[in-house]
């Protein structure tokens, strides 16, 4: 049987065990509380302090960051040059001394790289601004991904990846909208969808390989996750396109699509199990489905009840499938 | 959760003396959020199609507003039968979802074509339709989504009698008051559950639409009356949205047995109003903190996740906000920055580290 991935919640959690007993009248009202404190589901006064201490540290670098880039987005125009490049390199700098002191292995050192990449993107949006180098925003998003990337590499930090690769999504989307007077629209949706999906699921297959291999690196499955949804979507919305009959590659995209069905089921249900990558897969087949009808058959007053129960049927079997193999991990 | 360690819970809590007797046999326990969204999603496609077939089909009926109701309450009676005999099939509550919503479109389309009602009107009943049928359709998933919807509409409804200023302070203290309750009311906890998930919901957009740009982007530029008590109202709403954090943490510190005056306790004080000044000028981190902060204390990662992503969301939402500059904006947020991670310079001081855990 596949082994479930840590975090891949199965069907029931402690909290909804210990509140349908006391549904089902076998604890005292006036005790749920305790038995939900001795069940381990409330947090204690250590989480507590774990959790606020956590949240001040990368809140507070996300606000500075944040706050340095809003600065320069007012683009104040009284200062001079020379003040403009020290306000936004002088937080760098402070950021990477810590960071020097401190190192990447601490969640300290993890945050201050994540406020020192933001930084970055406001200190490269001023050299922009200031010389007027002529170059696209594509240009910006890009050097800012390739300028951090030592950092995200060193930091080995799911958040740093995660926001990198959005970087990188931001400069691929940007240049393919440059690109759109070139190439035309329809064109230049369905060229930027295929690159954006090369990109995240060659990512998400390289998280996977690192992560196997890795002592304990399967523990943190929201980045996982959310590549999965995100490459899912993407080959989705081709598959759509493609038989809706106006994207390029119409065999081919389909022919992706279920490969990457194929090899989703394989990984996330034979290989491992992941409730939420195969629910994304379910969700797929029912857009897909509704796309391909849409397209292809014409629509009176029946075929609307038989889509509409169809849509129903399939999403209901869906979902009891996904709930048989949340039941296995209960056995 | 496996047998295992049901078994292992269930002898933990009766060791504490808070169970007695056999582990009760497994009920039906619900499915992970992700797959209810899942169903969620496709149980409102499919109830367009229904709706489509209904307005194609029953044609002469569906131009008499009295037909539209009339199918409308017939198809929330349908829904309300398939969810009570649905005894655990997938298939039937999906259906009865998707009937559902479609016979609430179509009592909403006759509503305001019978009535010619106003928007106050229209979104008035409506509110209180989606009342009704929390009530009166027992299904989690439906439940949710009347809660989050009817709160959605109560408070465009207040928006549009001028009371839109105190909209986020009164969805926030219901989503509170839902979440307290929610272990003191075994017996309807299923109920106090899903409106707790659907007041979450309608308090995120309470905290991105009526913050700092006033609702505009949201109600459109011109459709609102002046606030009840013009700015001082406006501003007394404000404060109040932000006041239920610091009160939030009073009732939790409580709920622990600590003293806001101990250290553990001032910690969290000063944080909370931290927070409540910083949303001042940013009236929707108050909510949105709320959400998070109530998940994580009642053991409920969903809510605190989905907290969370309302934060980040306000905050990309908060730079295209136009009552307040760019400059005040960053100064704000540089401000709030700082202020968190001094905070954090000052927690082993009033909150002192396990022995085993150094500071980072």
């Amino acid at each position: 049987m596949a082994r479930s991935c840590p975090g891949s919640t199965g069907v029931s959690s402690a909290r909804e065990e210990i509140l349908d007993w006391a549904g089902r009248g076998r604890i005292a009202p006036g005790r749920i509380r305790a038995a939900l404190a001795a069940g381990g589901v409330l947090p204690t006064p250590d989480q507590w302090r774990r959790f606020l201490d956590r949240f001040l540290l990368y809140a507070g670098a996300v606000l500075i960051g944040a706050g340095v880039i809003f600065f320069f987005a007012y683009n104040w125009q009284e200062l001079g040059r020379l003040a403009r490049f020290a306000l936004a390199e002088i937080p760098l700098v402070v950021v990477l001394v810590f960071l020097w002191r401190w190192g990447v292995d601490r969640p300290a050192g993890q945050a201050l790289l994540l406020g020192a990449s933001l930084l970055v993107g406001a200190l490269l949006a001023l050299i922009g601004q200031t010389y007027q180098t002529g170059a696209d925003v594509y240009e910006l998003f890009a050097a800012w991904a390739v300028a951090i990337l030592p950092w995200v590499w060193v930091a080995r930090f799911p958040a740093l990846w995660i926001f990198w690769l959005v970087l990188v999504n931001v400069a691929l989307a940007q240049y393919f909208q440059a690109g759109a007077f070139r190439w035309g629209l329809t064109l230049t949706v369905t060229k930027a969808l295929w690159l954006h999906f090369g990109l995240n699921t060659a990512a998400l297959i390289l998280w996977e390989v690192v992560a196997a291999s890795t002592p304990g690196g399967r523990r943190e499955r929201w980045a996982v996750r959310l590549l999965a949804a995100a490459s899912c979507a993407l080959v989705t919305a081709l598959a759509v396109l493609a038989v809706a009959g106006r994207g390029e590659m119409s065999l081919g995209a389909v022919v992706v699509w279920l490969a990457w069905l194929g090899a989703a089921y394989f990984a996330y249900r034979v290989r491992t199990k992941d409730l939420f990558v195969l629910a994304a897969g379910v969700l797929a087949v029912i857009a897909f489905v509704v796309g391909w009808i849409t397209r292809h058959i014409q629509f009176d007053g029946g075929m609307f009840l038989l889509v509409g129960a169809l849509i129903v049927a399939l999403a209901a079997a869906g979902g009891w499938w996904l709930r048989e193999l949340g039941r296995e991990d209960e056995s | 959760m496996n047998a295992a360690k049901r078994v292992a819970l269930w002898e933990r809590l009766r060791q504490e003396g808070l169970v007695e007797g056999e582990l009760p046999a497994r009920g039906e326990v619900s499915s992970p959020w992700f797959v209810r969204l899942m169903l969620g999603f496709a149980g409102w496609l499919g109830a367009v199609f229904l709706v489509a077939f209904v307005a194609t089909a029953a044609v002469p009926l569906v131009k008499k507003e009295a037909g539209l109701l009339v199918l409308g309450a017939g198809a929330c009676a349908v829904a309300a039968v398939l969810f009570r005999r649905r005894a655990g099939q997938v298939w039937l509550g999906q259906f009865g979802f998707a009937i559902g919503l479609a016979g609430q479109g179509l009592l909403a389309w006759g509503f305001v074509r019978l009535s010619q009602a106003s928007v106050l009107q229209a979104t008035t009943y409506l509110a209180l339709q989606q009342a009704a049928l929390f009530l009166l359709l027992p299904n989690t998933l439906h439940r949710i989504w009347a809660a989050g919807s009817g709160a959605v509409l109560a408070m465009v409804s207040l928006a549009y009698a001028g009371g839109l200023p105190f909209a986020p302070v009164l969805v926030t203290a219901a989503f509170v008051w839902t979440q307290f309750r929610e272990v003191e009311r075994a017996d309807r906890s299923e109920r106090i559950r899903a409106a707790g998930y659907g007041l979450a919901f309608a308090t995120a957009v309470a905290a991105l639409a009526a913050g700092a740009t006033g609702g505009r982007w949201f109600f459109g530029s011109g459709g609102l009356p002046p606030p009840w008590g013009g700015d001082p109202g406006r501003w007394a709403g404000i404060v109040a949205s932000g006041l239920v954090l610091p009160g939030v943490t009073v009732l939790l510190l409580r709920r622990a047995g600590l003293a806001p005056a101990s250290g553990p306790g001032r910690f969290c004080v000063v944080l909370a109003a931290l927070v409540a000044a910083a949303s001042l000028k940013a009236p929707g981190l108050a909510p949105a903190a709320v959400i998070l902060v109530i998940g994580f204390a009642h053991g409920n990662r969903v809510l605190a996740g989905f907290g969370l992503a309302v934060l980040l969301a306000y905050l990309s939402h908060y730079y295209y906000s136009l009552q307040v500059t760019l400059l005040v904006k960053s100064g704000l947020l540089l401000a709030l920055g700082l202020g968190l991670l001094g905070l954090r310079l000052v927690l082993p001081r009033w909150w002192p580290a396990p022995e085993r855990e150094p500071d980072a």
